[in-house]
C-alpha cells in the first residue's frame, strides 16, 4: 500500500543531503554521498524512529570499480524498507561510522571491516568474526578471492580475559543447556554481575561467500536453511522472498499460504522447545518433559505436511514443493487443536511452579530505552515494550489474510519475555487456522522465469526469535551478494544491559531468555586481534 | 502453597505413554518422510542433471576417458529429493530409508558406471553412450550430428559455408 506522507518525507531527506532516491515496491533506495551518511541514518533512526536491521559491504570493483555500504532500517510504521547506500574507493575504502548515532550498527560495522576491509573512522574497532591467525590484509568476501582459498595459520597465543578488578567467570564453550558454542565473561563483585564480555563467531562457516561463489540460485535455498537448527525455514522463505522481490516474481497465492503455515509451525515448535529448555534451567524438569512430549506432535505434523522433521527443503525461488492435501489439512487441524488443550492445560499448571514464577520476575530487566537503542527483534524486543513484528508491519507472505493479535509486555523481565512466547504460541495455532481455512486453489510453484542481473531485494521474516534480514544483489546464476543476518545478532548486545547487577545465578536463564542461536549469528566472521577488548556498546 | 503443580500427575496419567520401542516397534514415521534415494542404473542416461541441482554435492559426476561415473554419497545427502525431482528418466525414486548407520564407508557410496562415446572424427571423450541414445530418440534430428563433439561439427559447418562461398577447388588451395 503507497504511502505518499511517509515517501515524501524520505525525498525531502535524500534532496537535502544531495543524495538519489529511488522507490522500488516496499523499498526507498536512498544513495547518499559518504560524507552525508552519518547524518542521513541519525535522522532515520533517532527522528523517523526506524528499526536498524543490518548493514552489508559489498566488493562491486569487478562492476563499477567501488566498494558499496548499505544500512539497511525499516520503517516499521509505514511499511516500508530503507536502504542507506554509499560508494567508497575502490583502492581505500573508508566510512564514517554510524555508531554514534546508531548504537545498533556496533558489529555489522566490524564485520564489514572484518570481510570486506572497509575501515571506519570515528570509532574504536577490532577483530570480531575472524579467528585471530587469519592474515589482517585478506578479507574473505572480496571478490578476487577465492572460496576455497585457505590462509597458512600463524602460531599466535591469544588473551582471553583482561581484567583483574573483579572476579572473573566463564560461561562457556558451551551454555549449559542450550548446547551451542559461545563464551561470556562475567565480572562478578561477590555474586553481583558487574560486566559482562561476549566472545562468539566461534563457528563461522562462511555461507555467504560459498553461495556467492559455488551454488545456483535452486541450491541456495537448501544452505540457507542450514543456517539455523531451529528456525531453518524461515532464512530459506527470507531468501526465496528477498531473490522473488528483486526479480519482481508473482508467486503462486496457494504458494504463499503454505510458507506462512509452515513458518507458523515453526514458530510453534520453537516456542515450545524454548519453554522446555527454560523449564529445565529452571529446575522443573517435569515441565520440560511435557512441553516437549507436546511439541513432539507438532514435529510430526512438520513432517507429514513437508517430508522432513526439520530442515524441511520445501522451498524453492518461485514457491513451494509441496502441496497440502484436504487429508493432510484435517489431520493439521486435529493436532492443533489438541495441542491447544494440551499446551493450555500444561502452562496453567508450569507458571503456577513456585520456583519458575519467582526465578523469572523481576530477572534479565531491559528497559524499553535500551531495547530501542539497540534495535532488539522478537520477542525480546516486544516484551520491553516495543511493539514491532514484521509479520504485521511488513507483511509478507500470507500473513495479510490472518488476523492475529502482536502480544507487547512492558516490564522486559524475564517473565514477560515467556509470556510473549506463551501467547505467541496460541496465535500461531490461530493463524494456522485462519490459513488453512482459507487456503486458495491453484499451483504451487512459478515453472518458467528469468532473474535478471542487478536487482536488490531486501526481505524481512520475523522468526521466533525476531527479525530475520537479508539483502540480495543479483547475479548472474547465483546472487552477487548475499548477506544474512539472524536476530540473535541484534539481541545478545542487550545481554549488557539485562545481565547487569543481576545475581550470578540467573545468568543462564537470562541469556536463555533471549532465546539465542549462536550458530546463526556466527554465519559471519567476527574475531579480535590477539588482544581482546571490551565490547563497548552504549558509549 | 498452592497445589496446582500436583495436576500435572492428572495431564501426565491421561496422556499415558508416548513413545514406541523402537527399534522393536515401527519408528513413527510419516507417509511424507524422505530417506536415502535409490538409482535406477537400468534407466540411468548419465546426463547430471541431479549434480547440478544438488545441493550438498552428494551427487557427482567422475569422469574418466572411457567411463563417466555416477556417484551418490549418503553421508553428504540432506534428504531433499531434488534430484528425485529433476530426473529427465525417474531414474532416481525417493524412499522411507534412514537407518543408514554402517561399519563399513563403502556402504555410503552407490556408483552408476556409464561407458563413454567418442567422437567419430577427433575421438574426444563425450558424453555417455546412453545419453546419446536418449537425445536421439527425444530429437530424432540429432541423429545426423550426435555422434561428432560440437568442436567438429562447427568445424565440419564452418567448411561446408565455405565450401558454398568459394568452391571446393580454392579451398584446397
Amino acid at each position: 500500500m503507497p504511502n505518499p506522507e511517509a515517501i515524501a518525507k524520505y525525498v525531502e531527506l535524500a534532496e537535502k543531503s544531495s543524495g538519489v532516491i529511488y522507490i522500488e515496491g516496499d523499498t526507498i533506495h536512498i544513495i547518499v554521498p559518504t560524507s552525508k551518511l552519518v547524518d542521513v541514518a541519525d535522522i532515520v533512526f533517532n527522528k523517523y524512529n526506524c528499526s536498524f536491521r543490518v548493514c552489508a559491504g559489498i566488493d562491486e570493483r569487478p562492476l563499477n570499480g567501488h566498494f558499496s555500504l548499505v544500512h539497511l532500517f525499516t520503517d516499521d510504521k509505514a511499511g516500508y524498507y530503507v536502504a542507506i547506500k554509499t560508494y567508497l574507493s575502490g583502492d581505500n575504502p573508508v566510512a564514517p561510522s554510524i555508531v554514534s548515532a546508531v548504537p545498533a550498527a556496533d558489529w555489522c560495522e566490524m564485520e564489514a571491516r572484518d570481510l570486506v576491509g572497509i575501515e571506519f573512522t570515528g570509532r574504536e574497532t577490532f577483530r570480531l568474526v575472524l579467528p585471530p591467525w587469519w592474515p589482517s590484509n585478506l578479507h574473505p568476501l572480496r571478490k578476487d578471492v577465492p572460496y576455497n582459498y585457505r590462509p597458512e595459520p600463524r602460531i599466535e597465543s591469544e588473551k582471553i580475559s583482561y581484567s583483574s578488578e573483579y572476579g572473573v567467570i566463564p560461561l562457556g564453550p558451551y551454555h549449559p543447556t542450550l548446547h551451542e558454542p559461545e563464551y561470556f565473561e562475567l565480572y562478578v563483585e561477590g555474586e553481583r554481575i558487574v560486566d559482562v564480555k561476549y566472545r562468539g563467531f566461534h563457528v563461522h562457516r562462511g555461507i555467504e561467500k560459498l553461495a556467492e561463489s559455488r551454488m545456483n540460485y535452486q541450491q541456495i535455498n537448501f544452505l540457507a536453511e542450514r543456517i539455523c537448527g531451529i528456525c531453518g525455514f524461515v532464512h530459506s522463505t527470507c531468501y526465496a522472498l528477498a531473490v522473488e522481490k528483486a526479480a519482481k516474481l508473482d508467486v503462486p497465492e496457494r504458494a504463499q499460504f503454505i510458507r506462512s503455515i509452515v513458518l507458523e509451525i515453526e514458530r510453534i515448535h520453537s516456542h515450545l522447545l524454548w519453554l522446555g529448555v527454560a523449564f529445565h534451567l529452571l529446575g522443573y524438569d517435569a515441565g520440560f518433559m511435557h512441553v516437549w512430549r507436546a511439541r513432539e506432535r507438532v514435529m510430526w505434523l512438520a513432517e507429514l505436511l513437508t517430508g522432513s522433521r526439520k530442515t524441511y527443503g520445501i522451498n524453492l525461488i518461485g514457491g513451494v514443493r509441496r502441496d497440502i492435501s484436504e487429508d493432510k489439512k484435517q489431520k493439521a487441524l486435529e493436532v492443533l487443536r489438541e495441542l491447544n488443550r494440551d499446551f493450555k492445560s500444561l502452562i496453567e499448571v508450569a507458571l503456577d511452579v513456585p520456583q519458575v514464577k519467582r526465578r523469572l520476575t523481576g530477572t534479565g530487566v531491559l528497559p524499553r530505552e535500551y531495547a530501542i537503542k539497540l534495535s532488539v527483534e522478537g520477542p525480546t524486543a516486544r516484551a520491553s515494550g516495543v511493539n514491532k513484528d514484521a509479520r504485521r508491519d511488513l507483511p509478507y507472505a500470507a500473513y495479510k489474510y490472518a488476523s492475529f493479535k502482536v502480544p507487547v509486555y512492558s516490564e522486559g523481565d524475564n517473565l514477560a519475555r515467556a509470556l510473549v512466547r506463551i501467547d505467541e504460541t496460541f496465535e500461531s495455532i490461530s493463524i494456522i487456522e485462519q490459513l488453512l481455512d482459507k487456503l486458495p486453489g491453484g499451483p504451487i510453484l512459478l515453472s518458467d522465469f528469468e532473474i535478471p542481473e542487478g536487482k536488490v531485494g531486501v526481505q524481512v521474516v520475523e522468526a521466533p526469535r525476531g527479525g530475520d534480514i537479508h539483502y540480495v544483489v543479483t547475479g548472474k546464476g547465483a546472487p552477487y551478494r548475499w548477506r544474512v543476518r539472524a536476530p540473535t545478532y541484534a539481541n545478545i548486545p542487550a545481554l549488557r544491559i539485562m545481565l547487569r547487577d543481576q545475581p550470578l545465578a540467573d545468568a543462564p536463564i537470562t541469556i536463555a531468555s533471549i532465546d539465542p542461536c549462536f550458530s546463526c549469528t556466527d554465519r559471519v566472521i567476527v574475531i579480535r586481534d590477539g588482544r581482546v577488548e571490551r565490547i563497548n556498546l552504549l558509549r | 502453597m498452592s497445589i496446582k503443580p500436583v495436576k500435572l500427575i492428572v495431564i501426565a496419567g491421561k496422556k499415558g505413554r508416548v513413545t514406541v520401542k523402537y527399534p522393536f516397534q515401527e519408528p513413527i514415521i510419516t507417509p511424507e518422510f524422505r530417506g536415502e534415494v535409490e538409482i535406477d542404473p537400468a534407466k540411468c542416461i548419465g546426463c547430471g542433471a541431479c549434480v547440478r541441482a544438488c545441493p550438498p554435492n552428494a551427487l557427482e559426476l567422475l569422469e574418466s576417458e572411457k567411463e563417466i561415473i555416477l556417484r551418490y554419497f549418503v553421508g553428504r545427502c540432506i534428504f531433499c529429493w531434488r534430484c528425485v525431482d529433476v530426473c529427465p528418466v525417474s531414474a532416481i525414486k525417493g524412499t522411507k530409508n534412514f537407518e543408514l548407520a554402517t561399519d563399513k564407508f563403502t556402504d555410503l557410496y552407490t556408483l552408476v558406471v556409464h561407458t563413454r562415446a567418442t567422437c567419430e572424427l577427433c575421438g574426444t571423450p563425450a558424453e555417455t553412450v546412453r545419453m546419446r541414445r536418449y537425445i536421439t530418440e527425444k530429437v530424432p534430428i540429432s541423429e545426423e550430428y550426435i555422434t561428432t563433439c560440437p568442436t567438429c561439427r562447427k568445424k565440419q559447418f564452418a567448411e561446408k559455408i565455405a565450401m558454398r562461398k568459394v568452391g571446393i577447388s580454392e579451398l584446397k588451395k
